[in-house]
């Protein structure tokens, strides 16, 4: 479970004055409070540039907030302390959580197993385990660099696997994907919560956020613009479907 | 410990799966240098093989053809008895009447042989010095001449019955006490020690800057930094890792390089042509032998320092192109440094040994020369040692910046760009003051030292005008907002009576610890003395005006309105609580101590522009530095130039050696003042700020 309190991120754009462009500081994330529990899926709205990447990274310990706390408990409740142990807990994936192109999948599932710790015969049954769920038996020997847009995110999910994590935080995991390999991501996301696991993640597809979240969060311009479960933000707009009720609320 | 291990192993695995790496890496070193060595040694000795046919042309001419004849003859024989040199001969020939111009034509050297009335002969040697063969056939000639007087010597000596004593009343030889393998060595190791040196570090150089380059930059174009962050290791581990597997990479390019420069060499020694190298003394191999593991320590150090270096720079890079136009300049810098070797009259001391990278240059031609120093060799190592760890420190915290991580704001040229598309009012950025001030530093090595060479004393002026010249020409092709940027304003009043007293404090520091450094370094003061002496013979106001005026001017305007306002802007910007103009403060006074390229001057010059810094910083006007500037010039100069007087009125001022008394009363009235200056500047602006 991620519980996050007043999350706000500072960053600096150019504005123009007159003549002179000045530097200013800007809140990316504006005091954005948030939380997912076990067996959730979680999803985070919004246009670009509202600050979802940056409300993601800092949930997935890439970045530090500037201001706010993040808890992050284990299954059994126990808070995790540790920064490494916190990344161990996280399966972070985004557009730009690429792997290395001259790895095949296999070598780089042996990478991860070793700085996760586990030992020779884990990595080895763990690997075919992930390939016979991904069905990536196929291509798991090519080098990285050789596959397709779809088995690299195929593979990019494999990563995320490999350590097991209380808590998956996806950015945008089926953008420019086709039907089939984005459905495949939809169904990993429905079998993690079916094993209890929390996943949290950002989309542009509203359909496909209105079947598969248990809440959503819509942030605008850094804050949060809305939140509830789907069919709430659908009655509260008084609309049928969550692309509607999107609409009612970013065009107020 | 073993998450570092899988690191590096991945790293390794990363960098040894592209091509181009194993090119620079294994190509270079085992290919290119034998290639390089033999192949010259080669093209050498065919030249050298082709002067073996030179033959050298002496023509004798006399009144009549017997005596010319006679002495053809005579020299042909000495010339046979005479050592053989190997690749020359001399042919002597006589000169009949009618072929004398195709003898000219043909001759080396000229003998004209003619009797005196006293009976003797008087020979004239004719030659061109500026020839090389003329000179050499002279040379040869003339010691024949003097073997064969002395033959006719000790021949009239015996007939008269008497010794030679006579003639030579005491004997002398001169014994060179250098066994063969010492001179071979000093001769070798400073002909070829000093370029080994330089090649081996460039090739560490070359081997650490792509992997450096891949793991850094490469690794956040190809987008998998983020990915490496999601995994559960500290940024130091990553980062440290990176460092390792680079420098690995350098270090296996040093010892390639060692070992195929050292075949190669013994290939040549051995294989080629051992006749041409001459008999190689054995001691002098044994001696090189030993100190192999010395040479593959300093270069595993090098390597070591030449990586972290390297990866500094690279950190900032968001592509590989960008990362090569960051790394160049430290390329270009690491060369220069290995280069000293080949300057024959440097060498390895406790002063030159601090130096990174130069003293390895060195290390390397004492090793080659069979005689280096055990102690140096060791604080050689630790000194590049001390270095890398610095900047894998600094590194390691740079890491940790999200803004370096994610970076898209990092900027450090701005002048790259066209004119026309520079905004208005743009400041120049850390690249740019760099590049301006090198550039600036160039000019002044060269023309500047041209000028003054040329013109004297006036070429101060033309140094002082490119000093005021080549900030402003950055500013104005920037199109920087010089009023605000030089502060180029009415100063705050109410601040100067505190600058007054900062400077007279800081003057006091000054001559205090110049004082201090006169005892301890006594000798570094003589040159500056000698440049001095030429300066006060010129009348005072033109004295005054270019070593006063007109540093007052372009100084400041470089070193506190060119660099220490662009730094106070560039880093006031990223630090609170006033941390960046105190970090612009220090890096520009530093700067400034060290263009008056003096160690010794260094402190006190640096405490000189810190003040100055500090109080255009809070008067908000660089025309009070500017006049206290002067002030401080012009005042050292009417020292300089009435001695006499000056001694009589404050002979603080001119003592050579001041006492200890002295000193203790210059250091805290110095910082006394100071106290006071900068308590009166803090204060004020305290006020104007509430009120």
């Amino acid at each position: 479970m991620i519980e996050a309190k007043d999350l706000c991120k500072q960053f600096e754009r150019n504005v123009r004055q007159g003549r002179r462009t000045k530097k200013e500081a800007f809140l990316a994330v504006d005091h954005i409070s948030l939380e997912a529990r076990q067996g959730e899926i979680i999803g985070i709205l919004g246009p670009n540039g509202a600050g979802k990447t940056t409300l993601l990274r800092m949930l997935g310990m890439l970045m530090t907030p500037t201001e706010g706390t993040i808890r992050l408990t284990d299954a059994e409740g126990n808070e995790i302390t540790d920064a490494t142990e916190k990344k161990a807990a996280i399966g972070y994936l985004s557009g730009n959580t690429k792997l290395y192109p001259r790895f095949s999948i296999r070598e780089y599932l042996g990478f991860l197993g070793e700085l996760y710790g586990f030992d020779k015969a884990t990595i080895r049954e763990r690997t075919e385990e992930i390939f016979r769920v991904l069905d990536m038996e196929s291509f798991g020997d090519n080098r990285i660099e050789k596959l397709s847009t779809g088995q690299t995110q195929r593979a990019s999910i494999a990563r995320c696997l490999m350590a097991d994590p209380e808590l998956y935080i996806l950015d945008e995991p089926t953008l420019g994907l086709d039907i089939l390999s984005a459905d495949a991501i939809i169904r990993f996301m429905k079998g993690q919560k079916a094993k209890g696991k929390t996943v949290l993640y950002s989309t542009h597809y509203l359909e496909e956020a209105q079947i598969l979240c248990d809440r959503i969060y819509m942030i605008r311009d850094g804050k949060l613009a809305a939140q509830g479960t789907p069919e709430a933000l659908m009655e509260q707009t008084g609309t049928d479907s969550l692309r509607e009720a999107f609409h009612a609320i970013y065009d107020a | 410990m073993k998450k570092i291990k899988t690191l590096v192993r991945k790293e390794i695995l990363d960098i040894l799966r592209d091509k181009k790496t194993l090119v620079i890496m294994v190509l270079i070193p085992v290919l290119l240098y034998p290639l390089i060595i033999i192949g010259t040694t080669l093209v050498f000795s065919m030249m050298m093989d082709t002067q073996e046919t030179e033959v050298y042309t002496v023509c004798c001419q006399a009144e009549y053809e017997g005596l010319a004849d006679k002495w053809t003859g005579k020299l042909t024989e000495l010339y046979e008895e005479m050592e053989e040199e190997p690749g020359v001969s001399i042919e002597f020939l006589t000169v009949v009447p009618g072929i004398e111009e195709q003898a000219e034509s043909l001759a080396d050297v000229w003998l004209k042989i003619e009797k005196e009335t006293d009976g003797r002969e008087q020979v004239t040697l004719s030659y061109d010095s500026s020839d090389q063969k003329s000179r050499y056939a002279e040379e040869t000639v003339e010691y024949l001449l003097e073997n064969y007087r002395e033959e006719l010597v000790t021949e009239k000596l015996d007939e008269e019955g008497l010794g030679e004593e006579i003639l030579y009343p005491i004997t002398y030889l001169a014994l060179d006490q250098a066994s063969v393998s010492e001179s071979f060595a000093e001769d070798f190791g400073s002909s070829i020690g000093g370029s080994l040196g330089m090649m081996l570090i460039i090739t560490i150089l070359l081997g650490a800057v792509y992997p450096a380059i891949d793991a850094t930059a490469g690794e956040k174009e190809r987008g998998t930094l983020e990915t490496l962050l999601t995994l559960p290791v500290t940024n130091f581990q990553m980062i440290f890792s990176k460092y390792l597997s680079v420098a690995l990479f350098a270090c296996v390019t040093a010892v390639l390089s060692v070992l195929s420069l050292g075949g190669s060499v013994l290939f040549l020694l051995f294989g080629v042509s051992s006749d041409m190298m001459g008999e190689l003394p054995g001691i002098y191999l044994a001696d090189i032998v030993s100190a192999i593991p010395v040479l593959l320590l300093v270069l595993v150090v090098t390597a070591l320092l030449t990586s972290a270096l390297c990866m500094i720079f690279c950190v900032f890079a968001r592509s590989f192109k960008e990362a090569n136009n960051y790394v160049t300049p430290v390329m270009l810098v690491v060369m220069f440094a290995s280069m000293t070797a080949m300057v024959p009259s440097v060498i390895l001391d406790y002063r030159t040994v601090l130096i990174p990278i130069v003293n390895v240059s060195l290390l390397v031609k004492q090793i080659l020369s069979g005689q280096f120093d055990m102690v140096l060799a060791g604080i050689a190592a630790v000194v590049n040692l001390g270095y890398s760890v610095l900047i894998i420190w600094v590194l390691a915290k740079m890491y940790d910046s999200e803004n370096i991580l994610f970076s898209d704001g990092f900027r450090s040229f701005r002048i790259f760009q066209k004119r026309s598309d520079i905004r208005k009012g743009t400041i120049p950025a850390a690249g740019d003051l760099v590049l301006g001030i090198t550039v600036l530093f160039l000019l002044l090595l060269y023309v500047g030292s041209a000028a003054s060479v040329r013109l004297g004393f006036w070429g101060t002026a033309v140094s002082q005008l490119l000093i005021l010249l080549v900030p402003l020409a950055v500013v104005w092709y920037m199109k920087s907002d010089v009023k605000e940027l030089f502060s180029l304003k009415k100063p705050c009043w109410s601040m100067l009576p505190g600058s007054l007293f900062l400077y007279l404090g800081t003057y006091c520091l000054v001559l205090g610890l110049a004082g201090i450094l006169t005892a301890l370094f006594p000798e570094s003061t003589e040159n500056l003395e000698n440049t001095f002496s030429v300066l006060a013979e010129q009348p005072l106001l033109v004295m005054l005006f270019v070593t006063a005026v007109m540093p007052a001017v372009g100084e400041e305007i470089l070193f506190r309105g060119f660099l220490f306002g662009s730094l106070c802007k560039n880093l006031g910007r990223k630090t609170k609580n006033g941390h960046g103009t105190l970090w612009a403060l220090l890096i520009s006074a530093l700067v400034f101590g060290a263009f008056h390229m003096s160690i010794v001057k260094l402190l006190p010059t640096a405490l000189l522009g810190a003040a100055f810094a500090w109080i255009v910083y809070r008067t908000g006007s660089i025309y009070v530095s500017m006049f206290l500037h002067f002030l401080n010039n012009a005042v050292s100069m009417v020292i300089l130039k009435y001695p006499e007087q000056i001694s009589r009125w404050v002979p603080v001022l001119t003592k050579e050696k001041l006492s200890a008394a002295e000193l203790g009363v210059l250091l805290t009235g110095g910082a006394i003042l100071s106290g006071i200056g900068i308590f009166l500047m803090r204060n004020r602006q305290k006020r104007t700020k509430t009120g």
